[in-house]
């Protein structure tokens, strides 16, 4: 019998690099160094995370059944070594939606509050 | 460059658990591969800030993943544990007795050999002592004025102190406290680098000046437990054996003093000597080479090595052998590690050799039920090889798996463990007990806590335990066919090599537990021949009561009237058939011994006096102790103070001073006393009942009146106890002096030098050697149990052929008895091994005795026959067609 799904909530909150990751792989299947590149190119290199990191993460998203490893292979031209690839799972999908609802509403208090100006709109 | 680079992330990926390797291990090293190609091409700062980050990252990542990962482990072999209630305590009841065993002796040596004394950098602290030289004329102790000598050895020693031990009465208004002061060089505090709880230490040359006031530093514990930490109790004037001293200061609370079995009270500068204890020599005590009364302690200057040390003074040694040839020709010294030379320098190498021994047969006891609990698992392990099966079945890597059975074991070691501790404590609690209650004389006090170091090793061995006990297990279920195992609806797929493995661990027991058992065996006869050798006196019947008349004050003349009035109102009771009063008894721990020559020293230049056991006695002792004087007479009345200074010598002493000639009044000297004698004893033994004959003189108690002395009673009612009676009559003569030490000879015997040896191996080995036994046979009964139950089918054609109930029985015996003979045979061969080791402990036996392994063996075989009979009887219990339909 597969253990029963737990609640979304019962991730949260999650690190930032388990948020990059997850956010990382929302448009498609990664390995996990193409992972780590992609949180690395969209954070202008502020947020790096190191193999040993990445790859303890990617365990334990696995075993939270947020990530799954996938036999689909994007497109082999792009890889000449074979690597292990992941995807995000539906649940995994909504931990991350929950997390950045959690972000954001954390971030409208603050705006509220004016401790960080509103964004012009344009 | 690259490939060295590669190299390394190989390494670095092989620090990650198993499991975290097998899943990412390559992934992970691509990516590092392609993090350094790029950072390389970034230049050389980006190159280095990546290897940094790296190494960073693996030290803090790798760690976790492995707790992660125990954490799991754990918590399934606890759940695993909680399934099966009467396993887990079986197993885990099993190991705790092992764990004790071990343990406790850890703890023991501990003490004994290994933790640090607490004072400034105690691994710098060396021992210098005389070595004890084949005749015995030197004692390991060492001269004031040779101390001084060897202290001016500053190239190699930054200083060294002395001290010597003495028990006295404290007395501070109310009631006299009998303790255990130490008498130290003025050096004392400052060399062992301690500070003062309170007041101050003992400063230099302090009471070195006729006239200095008498000092006295409390030890922290005395202060506490005799004044309630009173700080204005500095300042205060005490009584010290009924002299005024001044308490001007308070050790440290952590500071346990140099004494290893002793708890010192109080410290007093030596140089009060003459103050504190009224010898007539004391004079001569820092003057006289002869005079060896100190135990020494060097501190080594930073980065001298013992064996630069030892060198140097050696040559210094040497040196005043050259110029004081009359005292110190025969002095060679031992330079040893202070730790190895407890409880002293002459007795820490014995107590080395029994430690290691006793540690030995400890571990035998853990190998042991090992042993069981491994043929617990294996059981075990055959009755879950389905769920492991299923587990591979469904991805479980084998790795995995065997890691979890260890883990299993290793938790079953940890907890028998926990189980130990108290069981640990409790023992050691009643071994100090009975220790300290062996004499009241020295305050003896063992600190045989468990602490850091004992919990660190007792935690590796539990570890180690479950390792060993779950490997075989873990690996019979690995290497098992696990297709097979599920085919065949979870009846065990384990091929041969688990029922083979069970065999040898039941051979393993059993042999192990013979070489205890032999152990203790030699042991039992060692004490039985100590009993019936012949002691020079007659022990049964005799009564002994201790007290210090000396300890209050008193002059010869008090404490000689003391000594008669007790004397003759206790020989005048009516079961009482003599009494008398010795100086010390013969065989207790404590002894006196004296260096003695003849007036014509004999002409051979190698000669040196010996060291003679040396005991004062009332006129009465001989007869009473029904010792056989063979010439001359005993001592009388009119031996006192004021007539010649008179000696009972012993044969060997006649003989080894005047051979082939009448000794009786040959004359003696012996601490700048001439001595005439009187009469010959026959020999005896003095110190321990092992020695080899050696020179012994008897003075009477009225020409060199001891501060303390034991009263010898015979009784016409032997094992009638007399304690209340000589307390009485002690407390009616004078209610100021103690009593203490009262028993009879035979409690003497047994807890002093006599028996106590032989006493402690056999209760030691014996304790063991059942504990083995009893698990041997359980181990056995197991495996037969298991094998008759493997076999209940083919019993059940065979009785239903016709075979009988005793052909069955037959076969399940003949199984068992080839194990246990296999195992005795394997067992002879390791007990005369260990016997080798333990012959210097024995006594009157030699270590392969055949009454000894005789014995033990058919007990050993009569053991197992029995256990295998237990489950073949029940097989041939049941009906051949309910045996049949047991499948």
């Amino acid at each position: 019998m597969p253990p029963r799904t737990p609640p979304v909530d019962h991730f949260l909150p999650l690190t930032p690099p388990m948020l990059h990751t997850l956010v990382a792989l929302a448009d498609g299947d990664k390995h996990g160094y193409a992972i780590l590149k992609e949180i690395a190119r969209r954070t202008e290199n502020a947020v790096r995370l190191s193999a040993g990191t990445l790859y303890a993460l990617i365990r334990r998203a696995e075993g939270d059944g947020l990530i799954v490893e996938t036999d689909d292979r994007p497109d082999i031209s792009l890889d000449d070594e074979r690597r292990r690839y992941y995807r995000l799972t539906p649940l995994g999908r909504r931990v991350a939606a929950a997390e950045i609802d959690r972000l954001e509403s954390i971030v409208e208090m603050a705006r509220a509050k004016k401790l960080v100006p509103r964004p012009r709109s344009n | 460059m690259s490939s060295r680079a590669d190299r390394i992330f190989r390494a670095l990926v092989r620090v990650f658990p198993f499991d975290f390797r097998a899943d990412h291990g390559r992934d992970m090293e691509q990516t590092l591969r392609a993090q350094h190609r790029e950072a390389r091409r970034e230049g050389v700062r980006t190159l280095i800030g990546l290897w940094l980050e790296i190494l960073r990252d693996v030290v803090t990542t790798a760690p976790r993943e492995h707790v992660a990962i125990l954490r799991q482990d754990f918590a399934y072999a606890l759940r695993a544990l909680r399934r099966a209630p009467v396993f887990a305590v079986s197993a885990v009841l099993t190991l705790a007795l092992g764990m004790s065993a071990m343990t406790g002796m850890i703890a023991i040596v501990n003490a004994i050999m290994f933790r640090p004394l607490a004072v400034e950098h105690p691994e710098q602290l060396m021992s210098i002592s005389n070595r004890a030289v084949s005749n015995r004329t030197v004692p390991y102790m060492v001269s004031f004025r040779d101390l001084q000598d060897y202290r001016a050895e500053t190239t190699v020693l930054a200083d060294a102190i002395g001290y010597t031990l003495r028990v006295a009465s404290f007395k501070v208004d109310d009631g006299a406290d009998r303790v255990a002061i130490e008498m130290v060089t003025d050096n004392y505090f400052s060399m062992l680098g301690m500070q003062p709880a309170a007041g101050r230490l003992i400063q230099p040359n302090e009471g070195r000046a006729k006239g200095d006031a008498p000092v006295v530093v409390l030890a922290s514990w005395y202060w506490r437990s005799r004044f309630g930490s009173d700080p204005s109790i500095i300042g205060k004037p005490v009584r010290v054996n009924g002299r005024p001293f001044t308490i001007i200061g308070v050790t440290s609370p952590t500071f346990r003093g140099t004494e290893s079995l002793v708890r010192v009270a109080a410290y007093v500068p030596a140089w009060m000597h003459e103050t504190f204890v009224d010898a007539p020599s004391a004079q001569s005590l820092f003057e006289d080479r002869a005079a060896r009364m100190f135990t020494v302690l060097g501190r080594l200057k930073p980065g001298i090595s013992l064996a630069q040390a030892r060198a140097a003074l050696d040559v210094r040694a040497a040196t005043l052998a050259r110029e004081f040839p009359s005292t110190n020709t025969d002095v060679s010294l031992r330079i040893a590690p202070e730790a190895q030379t407890r409880p002293n320098p002459q007795l820490g190498e014995f107590l080395r050799i029994a430690s290691a021994a006793f540690v030995g047969l400890a571990a035998v006891v853990l190998l042991i039920t090992s042993a069981n609990v491994t043929n617990l698992l294996m059981a075990r392990a055959a009755s879950r090889s389905r769920e492991v099966a299923v587990r591979a079945a469904l991805g479980a890597r084998r790795g995995r798996i065997m890691r979890q059975f260890v883990t299993e074991s290793v938790t079953i070691g940890l907890l028998g463990g926990l189980v130990a501790i108290p069981i640990v404590v409790f023992a050691l609690r009643c071994l100090h007990e009975f220790i300290a209650g062996v004499t009241a004389a020295a305050a003896l006090d063992p600190d045989f806590s468990v602490d850091v170091r004992v919990t660190v090793v007792a935690l590796a061995t539990a570890i180690v335990a479950g390792i060993l006990a779950g490997l075989a297990p873990a690996m019979a279920v690995c290497r098992s066919d696990l297709g097979r195992t599920l085919n065949s609806g979870g009846r065990s797929g384990m091929n041969d090599s688990g029922g083979r493995l069970r065999g040898m661990l039941v051979v393993m027991q059993v042999a192990l537990s013979l070489t205890l058992l032999v152990s203790g065996g030699l042991f039992v006869r060692s004490l039985d021949h100590a009993r019936h050798i012949d002691l020079g006196f007659q022990p049964d019947g005799m009564f002994l009561a201790s007290a210090s008349p000396g300890l209050q004050g008193y002059d010869s003349a008090q404490r000689l009237a003391f000594y008669r009035s007790v004397r003759d109102r206790m020989a005048a009771l009516a079961d009482v058939d003599d009494a008398a009063w010795i100086s010390l008894p013969p065989l207790g721990i404590m002894f006196q011994i004296a260096q003695v020559s003849p007036q014509m020293r004999p002409r051979d230049p190698g000669w040196r006096p010996p060291i003679a056991f040396e005991a004062d006695v009332s006129p009465e002792y001989f007869a009473t102790a029904r010792m056989r004087l063979v010439r001359g007479r005993g001592f009388n009345t009119r031996d006192d103070a004021t007539s010649t200074p008179v000696v009972v010598v012993n044969e060997t002493l006649a003989s080894q001073f005047w051979p082939d000639q009448d000794p009786i009044g040959r004359l003696l000297a012996t601490d700048g006393t001439t001595l005439e004698v009187v009469g010959v004893m026959r020999d005896g033994k003095y110190q321990n009942v092992g020695e080899s004959p050696r020179a012994a003189i008897f003075r009477p108690l009225a020409q060199a009146v001891p501060a303390t002395a034991t009263l010898v009673t015979r009784t016409s009612r032997p094992g009638q106890d007399l304690a209340s009676t000589v307390r009485d009559i002690i407390r009616d003569v004078d209610p100021d002096v103690g009593v203490y030490d009262v028993r009879p000879m035979s409690t003497h015997l047994d807890n002093g030098n006599a028996f106590f040896p032989f006493r402690l191996g056999a209760f030691m080995t014996s304790l063991f050697g059942g504990m083995g036994v009893l698990l041997a046979s359980i181990g056995l009964y197991g495996m037969i149990a298991y094998h008759v139950g493997q076999r209940t089918q083919e019993f059940g054609v065979r009785m239903a052929l016709g075979a009988s109930s005793a052909d069955i029985i037959r076969d399940v015996l003949a199984r068992g008895g080839r194990f246990a003979l296999i195992g005795v045979a394997v067992g002879i061969v390791l007990a005369f091994g260990l016997a080798q080791l333990l012959r210097g402990l024995l006594l009157g036996v030699r270590p392969f005795d055949p009454v000894t392994y005789g014995a033990v063996a058919s007990l050993l075989v009569a053991i197992c026959l029995i256990a295998s009979f237990i489950p073949a009887r029940r097989a041939t219990g049941l009906d051949p067609l309910t045996a049949l339909r047991a499948e």
